[in-house]
């Protein structure tokens, strides 16, 4: 995949080091020799790097160049108007976070989603570890856990929406609610599957159920409960947008739907970019928590046996 | 059978017998029982090094368990110090064949995992006496360097040797070994038994180390306790005399060894013969085995696992 780019880029490194790598890089000094081939290894490194860079980043470079000349060049004039070209919608988003519109209803929609996430965490991962402890607590409310877990959140919106009215608290709730399931079920699969030998080892030790809990199940389950965390974290943005967009005063959803309604395509294209952008920072995020507790996973699979 | 050593033994298993209750399955409804143990009877001195060989199924683990006290017997008893064995405790530790290490831990935090919490004497170490204590345990099996290692990033013989560290490191009187070295390479076993070696000479733990190895078994134990086949039982308890083993000499080629070896081998090949003929296999840790009744799939995680297997 990378190796065309990487042939043309270390073939033509220290003479002629392509553009866009490496921006006047040894320019005005004759270095000695040692100096100039480090240097070379240097710039064929460097270039090789923003060789796979400009690759990785190739889809999304067609696919915003495509955006701004398609609509220009391409489409029909009716469609242009609900198409606009990506340097319009730029201009919308700028003008919006000048007048800190934009900010706004950022805020309003992280708020909310931090609130129900957050609920949402706390109550699953406790009620995770009594269900994945107590057998009997599992039989008895596994059923409707079931059926719950594949009730789509949206469509419960209405209930929600009925019963908590359209301000604040329906849609932390129906964050929450959707945040919910991923946490606690990845909480069970993860007390669940730690090693027994490992649970021998601190009884074996000596250890009170409770300490055997704090010192061995917990953070053997980490890993796991984060991963539900993070599919939480997405799924409780993709709620969160949704319900805003039936009813509310603030926050993107309501801006995407209130700039549609208002004929500002522009503007709802830019709230639509903010939120695929921020979708994208929580996500990466979130992988970095994870990443960051389950380090000691590496080759867990070898450890045992 | 036994030997009579000093007033009160460390160890003394009377009578011990254990049984497991097979759960019923479709070919017997009604479940059944397995007797692991049965008629134990032995004493073990205080700073002995006793090896304890069997064939497969004959229950080792199990009698091994219930020293620890993750079991408790079904007739009989098992005192320490003269003193009936409630559950676990400090006064013993158990190194384990797959090592049991946490995977989330470095190895100094390892050792030191046993150092949390009271200790014998009710006082609490701070964290700077735990790391000194693990930094010092670890030195002991030969890993200085290493504190700051995931278990992941250690070969299986290190591994073994924090397991080893984590066992001294809260100073137990007596270590009990299962299987510790089975998973090791040849060479890194011969290593760690004089390791061991060298460790109980140095500290004067009381050791009860089961193998599968005749060679292991003679190379390292003060006698050998044969078990039978299922039930197991005490076929006899081999008295093993190398003279002094702390040379560099090939012990193992030693005639008086392999004497020894040959004797161990003799008793134990016999029961061996038995138990394979009766297809006995592994006795599973909850409680069934393999070849006695079909089963439901490897017992899960629960609470009360262990007390439930006794209650029912």
């Amino acid at each position: 995949m990378t190796a065309p780019t990487l042939t043309k880029a270390t073939g033509g490194a220290p003479a002629a080091p392509p553009a866009a790598a490496i921006p006047a890089a040894g320019t005005g000094q004759i270095p000695p020799p040692r100096a100039t081939r480090r240097l070379a290894s240097l710039i064929r490194a460097g270039a090789r790097t923003a060789g796979r860079g400009i690759w990785a980043s190739g889809a999304i470079l067609l696919f915003l160049l495509l955006w701004e000349f398609g609509p220009t060049y391409l489409a029909s004039a009716s469609t242009r108007v609900f198409l606009p070209p990506l340097h319009e919608v730029l201009r919308a988003l700028g003008s919006l976070i000048a007048k800190g519109q934009l900010q706004d209803h950022l805020a309003a929609s992280l708020t909310r989603s931090a609130i129900g996430f957050g609920i949402a965490v706390v109550a699953a991962v406790a009620l995770g570890l009594l269900v994945a402890w107590y057998r009997s607590l599992d039989r008895f409310l596994n059923p409707l856990l079931e059926v719950f877990r594949n009730t789509a959140a949206l469509a419960l919106l209405p209930v929600f929406t009925l019963l908590l009215g359209i301000g604040e608290t329906s849609k932390i709730s129906i964050v929450a609610y959707a945040a919910f399931f991923p946490v606690l079920l990845n909480t069970i699969a993860g007390v669940r599957t730690v090693d027994p030998l490992l649970i021998r080892a601190a009884r074996s030790l000596g250890l009170s159920n409770f300490r055997l809990f704090q010192k061995v199940i917990l953070p053997s389950a980490v890993p796991t409960i984060f991963t539900g965390i993070r599919m939480a974290g997405t799924s409780s943005i993709l709620v969160l947008i949704a319900a805003e967009m039936v009813g509310a005063k603030a926050g993107l959803g309501y801006l995407i739907v209130n700039a549609q309604s208002s004929f500002l395509i522009p503007d709802m294209y830019a709230g639509i970019l903010t939120v695929a952008l921020l979708g994208l920072l929580v996500n990466y995020l979130l992988v970095a928590v994870e990443r960051h507790f389950s380090r000691w996973r590496t080759a867990v699979g070898s450890q045992s046996n | 059978m036994t030997r009579g050593t000093g007033p009160t033994p460390k160890i003394s298993l009377r009578n011990v017998g254990k049984e497991f209750t097979v759960r019923p399955s479709k070919e017997q409804p009604e479940g059944s029982t397995l007797t692991a143990l049965e008629g134990i009877t032995l004493d073990v001195a205080a700073g002995e090094f006793i090896t304890l060989v069997g064939p497969s199924g004959s229950g080792k683990t199990t009698l091994l368990d219930l020293l620890a006290g993750l079991t408790r017997p079904d007739t009989g008893q098992v005192l320490v110090d003269g003193k009936e064995i409630t559950g676990p405790g400090r006064d013993r530790a158990v190194v384990f064949q797959q090592y049991a290490l946490f995977p989330w831990r470095t190895a100094a935090a390892n050792v030191a995992f046993g150092l949390e919490g009271p200790g014998s004497d009710g006082r609490r170490l701070s964290r700077k006496e735990r790391a000194e204590k693990a930094r010092e345990y670890l030195d002991l099996v030969g890993l200085s360097g290493f504190e700051d290692r995931y278990p992941h990033e250690l070969s299986g013989g290190m591994k073994q040797r924090v397991a080893i560290a984590r066992s001294l490191a809260y100073e137990p009187d007596i270590l009990l070994m299962d299987e510790p070295f089975a998973a090791l390479d040849a060479q890194t076993r011969e290593q760690l038994q004089e390791e061991l070696l060298r460790i109980w000479r140095s500290t004067g733990k009381t050791i009860i180390f089961i193998t599968h190895g005749i060679d292991e078994a003679v190379y390292l134990g003060q006698r050998v306790a044969v078990l039978s086949s299922r039930p197991g039982r005490l076929k006899q308890v081999v008295d093993i005399d190398l003279g002094d083993r702390s040379g560099d000499g090939d012990v193992r080629s030693d005639a008086v060894f392999v004497q020894h070896r040959h004797k161990v081998w003799s008793l134990l090949h016999e029961e061996v013969r038995k138990a394979q003929k009766a297809g006995h296999a592994k006795i599973r840790p909850d409680g069934s085995a393999p070849d006695e009744a079909p089963q439901l799939g490897k017992g899960q995680l629960s609470k009360g696992q262990l007390s439930k297997e006794r209650a029912a």
